[in-house]
């Protein structure tokens, strides 16, 4: 398929594109999901298509195809050129330069999720919903998932790339209910679980079953904790959490995208400028943010992102100075750094965006024990349960799934309906711990979602528990 | 080939087998601008087959877009594997059977004959009419869902939808507008650029407010995506079963103002009107509070069966169906108010809130939403909007919020509810501006602009 991004591209520049590239996606998704202990999700899905990118005098032209032939491929080029055409742009656009990429990647896989019999995923799932029943528990869910995609590139530079890369995951939620309070545990995090690109080995050793009964527990016991008190204190993140952190209130503020603009009609800007870069205070000394699309087992990870562009390890924030952004080709070259590499689209038929690759907390030192001895009163948080940030990312209010009472150094009481509030520099500002290399873990989500038609985005994120002070919890005076 | 003829062909594929198929297909354009600029234009052409098999109870679902004869063996194949690794759902409502869908509007010539060409020119409208940088987007699309059963359902319905969004935003200013519709002629982006531009305008010099509960004019963007998020599972049968959501122990109840009343109504011209659910059930009204009572929730087969009760035409994609459920085309009743700015008069002091940010539900049993306001958020003051304001947190329980409704606007507006995430499928919610006696301020956050 590769002669057919080349059939698009040579259409593309026979139509008057001075640039151009072309990517052919075939992507399969399987979803298994039970709830109640009912089977109420059993999906595959395919989907292939063609999109094919131009630069037209300045003008971004983008159209997919879903026909995988040479007519397809022509009339993808045809199209994108037009629509360029028709909406000439005000500026020339340059590209960063990049050496052009050749050669292929493949997702290091044990087990091929796909060979495995669907019926042992169902019967996976609902062997962890039985462990997680309980009197107080009404609603169990378990859910896995797997994807396989199979990519193409080429780029009139002279790129040249195929890659297969395979992600896994799946997790489990027990909801309590009683007397007009409902609460909810999940393992190993909210929202669909934790997923990373790794075959089938992956979802076998995230042990939803072994899991299932502690998480069935708490969710009842949370019916019967004392509410998160208000106030300022101490708070310690555990590193799920903090990786969502990590994810809205540096991932996307550090996307170049949105400090320049393109989406502010929808996910918003960025409080960080262009010429921040180097000088910017962004927290503590001890905040060190790395992006890395090479890092094992991530999401974010690939050997070439959606522009060819190698992919690599770069900071973006070292002892608390901004000292990188996450660029494509077109917004490094605009500011005059580096060549891109987080360009990424969702699916054939969506323009590659600025995107988080995997986005990690460099870890500190010491153990979550450690870290939890050193506040005399404060609390412990665990696993996202609501997130929310405004446009240009500063003003923050997350809310957990459980919280625990931390006093004179030692976890007391659990807590329910914590939420904790802030402004991006100022909430970074106040970390002054972070555990070490034996606590860090990298967790993956799969719903970051950007752009005009939106995009899901897969990304991952490396963290430790972290400890901030002087924290705003709650909201409930 | 039509989505139908796709569909009935894809049905022939499940040979032998209880089956439905579900084509949806797409003919769509975006022209996404930033800085008076088109920088992501996106043009897609789509057709996916979604296949159902059936076999003694058990479900399985496959979909895939490639629709040639080995596409569609393949498609049959992957079905039938997972239904055959399914455990038996005694739950499971079968099939619908064949229905007569009621005749609906939705479909306009004029808008589905806009192709590339028109979509940049109309983009181009809306920035050319802005004397400030302009972002957002002019859209169009062509959108077919046809399903077929071996039950005898053979239905079909092509829609088409129109949207412009308009922010018009410099260094510390920003003002919003948008126009949708499934008639081209309705949306009009020069328009919605020059109400975006004079709302930014307004918005120069904004101060923070102190968090507190405020009286508020929610203008319908922002009341519609409260509205919305609030809904899904609110007024999702779903939890309602599971004894989770707001709705629970309450139907029956008068917990609302009696100026709000709510409806699910797909019939609605005013709004994207839709014949049939994923189910291929017909589509009706649904009333969800009538005068401040809670009246009912929306049921899809599955939901129907365990409470044994009939579905109301509301099952969603079945990639969605984890939601249970859902409501698609929410219509508020108008209030008597002939504008926001007379809602203003009537709450004397409070905020004006234009449009809302990055939502979160803290506490579905309670309602308590989280979020930002953003471009165009002001005081109230002697009953005219004043000063601006910042973009505030606010972290409200929907219900009380909803408990005091001082005023509502006469005339609904149709504000978009889609984002454009994987297939097309027009949505969007009828929504006046209210005013409100309670909106509660949990925080401030940026400034306006960009």
């Amino acid at each position: 398929m590769l002669e057919l991004c080349e059939e698009a591209v040579a259409a593309a520049l026979g139509a008057g594109a001075s640039y151009a590239d072309a990517r052919v996606v075939v992507r399969r998704s399987q979803v298994v999901g039970t709830r109640n202990r009912r089977v109420e999700r059993l999906d595959d899905s395919e989907t292939q298509g063609i999109g094919v990118r131009v630069l037209v005098d300045g003008a971004w032209g983008f159209a997919g195809e879903r026909q995988l032939d040479a007519n397809g491929a022509q009339e993808a080029a045809r199209k994108a050129v037009a629509f360029a055409k028709a909406a000439p742009g005000g500026h020339v656009r340059a590209l960063a330069l990049v050496e052009p990429a050749r050669g292929e990647f493949r997702t290091v896989v044990d087990r091929d999720p796909f060979s495995l019999p669907v019926a042992e995923k169902v019967e996976l799932c609902l062997r962890a919903e039985e462990a997680l029943q309980h009197e107080d528990v009404k609603v169990t869910s378990a859910s896995v998932r797997a994807q396989r995609e199979h990519k193409l590139f080429v780029s009139s530079d002279g790129a040249s790339t195929e890659q297969e890369i395979v992600e896994c995951g799946g997790g489990v939620d027990a909801l309590a209910a009683r007397d007009g309070v409902t609460q909810i545990r999940s393992h190993p995090s909210a929202h669909g679980g934790s997923s990373a690109q790794a075959g089938w080995e992956f979802v076998e050793q995230l042990g939803l079953e072994r899991e299932a009964p502690r998480v069935g527990e708490q969710a009842a016991a949370l019916l019967r904790a004392d509410q998160c008190p208000c106030g300022i204190t101490t708070v310690v993140i555990d590193a799920e959490q903090t990786g969502l952190q990590v994810h809205e209130s540096i991932g996307h503020p550090t996307e170049l995208d949105r400090v320049y603009g393109t989406e502010a009609a929808y996910a918003g800007t960025s409080f960080v400028k262009a010429d921040d870069l180097g000088s910017l205070r962004y927290g503590s000394e001890r905040m060190n943010i790395t992006a890395d699309s090479t890092t094992p087992g991530g999401l974010g990870s690939f050997a070439f992102d959606d522009e060819g562009v190698p992919a690599g390890r770069e900071p973006i924030v070292r002892e608390g100075i901004l000292s990188g952004f996450l660029t494509s080709r077109e917004t490094a070259a605009r500011i005059g750094s580096g060549s891109g590499g987080s360009m990424r689209a969702d699916s054939w038929s969506r323009m590659p965006l600025v995107r988080m690759t995997n986005l990690h907390l460099e870890p500190g030192q010491g153990s979550l024990d450690e870290l939890i001895a050193g506040v005399d009163e404060g609390v412990f948080l665990q696993t996202n349960k609501s997130w929310s940030i405004d446009d240009k990312r500063l003003n923050f209010q997350f809310g957990t799934q459980i919280a625990w009472e931390i006093k004179g150094g030692k976890l007391g009481r659990m807590l329910r309906d914590a939420t904790y509030t802030g402004q991006t520099p100022v909430f970074w500002g106040s970390l002054d711990a972070v555990a070490g290399p034996e606590e860090w873990t990298l967790h993956g989500l799969t719903n970051c979602g950007k752009g005009q038609p939106g995009q899901h985005a897969h990304v991952s994120h490396g963290a430790s528990p972290a400890r901030f002070r002087n924290v705003q919890v709650g909201f409930r005076q | 080939m039509s989505a139908l003829d796709l569909a009935e062909q894809a049905l022939r594929s499940a040979d032998g087998d209880e089956a439905l198929v579900v084509v949806q297909s797409e003919r769509s354009g975006l022209a996404r601008f930033a800085g008076s600029e088109v920088h992501q234009p996106t043009l897609v052409e789509n057709d996916v087959v979604e296949l159902q098999i059936v076999r003694d109870g058990r479900l399985g679902i496959a979909s895939a877009n490639r629709t040639d004869e080995e596409g569609l063996g393949v498609l049959a194949a992957r079905a039938s594997e997972a239904a055959d690794a399914a455990p038996e759902n005694p739950d499971f409502p079968g099939l619908a059977p064949a229905a007569e869908p009621p005749a609906v509007e939705g479909y306009d010539e004029e808008a589905a004959a806009l192709g590339a060409e028109d979509q940049a020119r109309l983009a181009a409208a809306a920035i050319e009419a802005s004397e400030l940088e302009l972002y957002g987007f002019f859209t169009s699309g062509l959108t077919e869902l046809a399903l077929a059963s071996t039950t005898g359902l053979s239905v079909s319905q092509a829609t088409t939808d129109v949207a412009v969004l308009a922010l018009a935003a410099v260094d510390g200013a920003s003002g919003y507008a948008e126009q949708t519709s499934w008639r081209a002629a309705d949306v009009d982006p020069a328009g919605a650029a020059s109400a975006a531009v004079e709302k930014a305008k307004l918005t120069r010099g904004a101060v923070e407010l102190e968090p507190g509960s405020y009286p508020a004019v929610l203008e319908p963007p922002a009341f519609a995506e409260l509205l919305a998020y609030f809904s899904y599972d609110a007024f999702s049968a779903q939890g309602l079963l599971e004894e989770r959501s707001y709705a629970f122990d309450k139907v029956g109840t008068k917990v609302f103002d009696e100026r709000f009343s709510l409806a699910d109504d797909a019939l609605d011209p005013r709004g994207f009107p839709k014949a049939f659910d994923f189910e291929g059930t017909p589509k009706e009204r649904v009333a969800l509070v009538e005068n401040g009572v809670l009246s009912g929730v929306v049921w899809d087969r599955a939901t129907a069966k365990r409470a044994g009760r009939e579905t109301t035409g509301n099952a969603p994609p079945s990639s969605l169906r984890h939601w249970g459920p859902l409501t698609f085309a929410l219509s508020v009743a108008g209030g008597e108010a002939d504008t926001p700015a007379q809602l203003a008069e009537t709450l004397g002091d409070g905020i004006y809130v234009t449009r809302l940010h990055y939502l979160s539900i803290v506490d579905p049993r309670e309602g308590i939403v989280t979020g930002m306001t953003r471009d165009g958020t002001f005081r109230i003051r002697g009953g005219r909007v004043a000063d601006p304001l910042v973009n505030l947190r606010f972290t409200v329980s929907v219900p009380q919020l909803l408990a005091e409704l001082p005023g509502l606007t006469r005339e609904p507006v149709l504000i978009n509810q889609n984002a454009y995430y994987d297939e097309r499928y027009p949505t969007g919610l009828l929504s006046p501006a209210v005013a409100t006696a309670r909106f509660d301020v949990t925080g401030v956050g940026s400034g306006p602009g960009v």
